[in-house]
């Protein structure tokens, strides 16, 4: 009778273990498209402004857009502030498209863009949190073995926006939000199950094939 | 005797846990970037003070005993540098180079004035912050004070890795950037450095104290600040203390 429960208990986790809801959207304002031989930078908006993109989402967008036969050019973002220093530090970085015609008229500046073949900036905002957890899971270990008992649950969401600069015209061409809700369960019958909801992966996959899209069109 | 032993135990347990907690982070030579900008048409010496070129902070953090970053020579580094990317030439001065022997139109003496930083664990979040002031005075080739200002830098860094010394490593470095950048963008602004290669300021035109004897200031500057003092804030860009 117990082993019947404990069964079913793994079963009804595995069913709905590590369970992940996303939406992603665009909203365009101009038209796009990337001819060959340009690139694109993908950036953290500033901390200055009280964003917390974490640099690891970054470096997971810029490689799955460059990833497969539809890969684009991305310049790594590090490079990009360097070449363009002290225009893009958190402190100076232009706070909106208005911005760029004065900072493009700065010594080096547009050459420095064109160099680099970058045609649009994609700013990122937003990140992962965990919005709420709960069970209880405990472990005992003695001279005949050890194990864990218990059940253990946390929801992590992520949210954010990416929004793309054409440097081409210095306008915004338009923004993608994703939002990612993962819930992650850790059964423990003896031996901890991690069923984990990979939300930050979810959400970069999803945030750059919708960029892809939107930009190449 | 077995209780002195069992004190003894203890005793070697405690300092052995209090000096795991103690930690220190070593800063490697940080590089500037070559800046986007027009160098400013002025000859500078710029006097390195000798605590640049072996800066140490330790900060009591809760929970972890003492943590301190070791910053090395990465400030005389810095300054260096920077210098060197703004302006048409830049003569380093050591601590034993008398500025009057030299050819200069301005004197620029960067200093220290406060340095701290937060671990995740003291601001319940997920970075590493890192505050940084500076204060740069700037003289005329016969020695007047011709501005005194201060540059507040900030660096954050999330947390990663189990120890978070990166972390830390790469908030002090984005501090350093963050002061590059306000000092590049603000210094022809606040210091007028660029009327300084016309010649030396009129002394009569000069507060009394802003008038000192000699390039070469050995006097506390700090207690006696000229009108010309600027501050330069973290957050908000520049606040104009005085004119």
């Amino acid at each position: 009778m117990m082993l019947r429960s404990s069964f079913l208990v793994v079963v009804a986790v595995l069913v709905l273990g590590g369970c992940v809801t996303s939406h992603v959207e665009d909203a365009r304002e101009t038209v796009t498209g990337l001819n060959a031989g340009e690139s694109i930078v993908i950036m953290a908006k500033s901390y200055h402004q009280g964003n917390e993109t974490e640099s690891d989402y970054i470096t997971c967008v810029e490689n799955a857009l460059r990833s497969g036969s539809k890969g684009i050019n991305v310049v790594p973002h590090q490079q990009f502030v360097d070449e363009l220093f002290p225009w893009f530090e958190p402190r100076t970085v232009p706070a909106d498209t208005k911005g760029l015609p004065i900072l493009m008229k700065r010594p080096g500046v547009k050459q420095a863009v064109n160099d680099l073949g970058v045609r649009y900036i994609v700013w990122l905002d937003g990140d992962t949190e965990r919005v709420a957890e709960g069970g209880s899971l405990s472990c005992a270990a003695g001279p005949g073995g050890g194990g864990c008992f218990g059940f253990a649950w946390w929801q992590n969401d992520a949210d954010y926006e990416a929004t793309v600069w054409d440097l081409d015209d210095y306008e915004s061409a338009g923004s993608i939000t994703a939002d990612v809700s993962g819930t992650s369960f850790l059964p423990a019958l003896v031996v901890p199950i991690p069923l984990i909801a990979r939300t930050q992966t979810k959400a970069c996959k999803g945030l750059a094939s919708q960029l892809r899209s939107f930009i190449v069109q | 005797m077995t209780n002195s032993l069992r004190f003894a135990s203890f005793a070697v347990i405690a300092a052995l846990v209090l000096a795991g907690c103690a930690s220190t982070v070593s800063l490697e030579m940080p590089t500037i970037p070559e800046p986007r900008l027009e160098k400013i048409p002025v000859d500078v010496a710029v006097r390195i003070p000798d605590n640049f070129h072996n800066y140490v902070h330790t900060e009591d953090v809760l929970g972890r005993d003492k943590q301190t970053i070791q910053l090395g020579a990465s400030n005389a580094n810095f300054f260096s540098q920077l210098f060197d990317h703004m302006f048409e030439s830049t003569v380093i001065l050591s601590a034993d180079d008398d500025p009057r022997e030299l050819q200069f139109d301005a004197l620029i003496e960067p200093s220290i004035e406060g340095f701290e930083f937060s671990t995740p664990g003291q601001t319940q979040s997920d970075a590493y912050s890192v505050w940084i002031r500076y204060r740069i005075n700037v003289f005329d080739s016969a020695g007047n004070r011709a501005s005194s200002w201060t540059v507040s830098a900030y660096g954050k860094s999330q947390k990663e890795g189990i120890t978070g010394s990166d972390s830390l490593r790469r908030a002090a470095v984005l501090a350093m950037r963050d002061a590059a950048a306000l000092i590049i963008m603000q210094m022809d602004k606040v210091s007028k450095i660029r009327q300084l290669a016309d010649g030396p300021l009129d002394p009569a035109s000069l507060e009394p104290e802003a008038r000192v004897a000699g390039a070469a200031p050995e006097a506390d500057q700090e207690d006696t600040e000229p009108a010309s003092v600027i501050g330069v804030f973290a957050i908000g860009g520049i606040d104009d203390v005085a004119e």
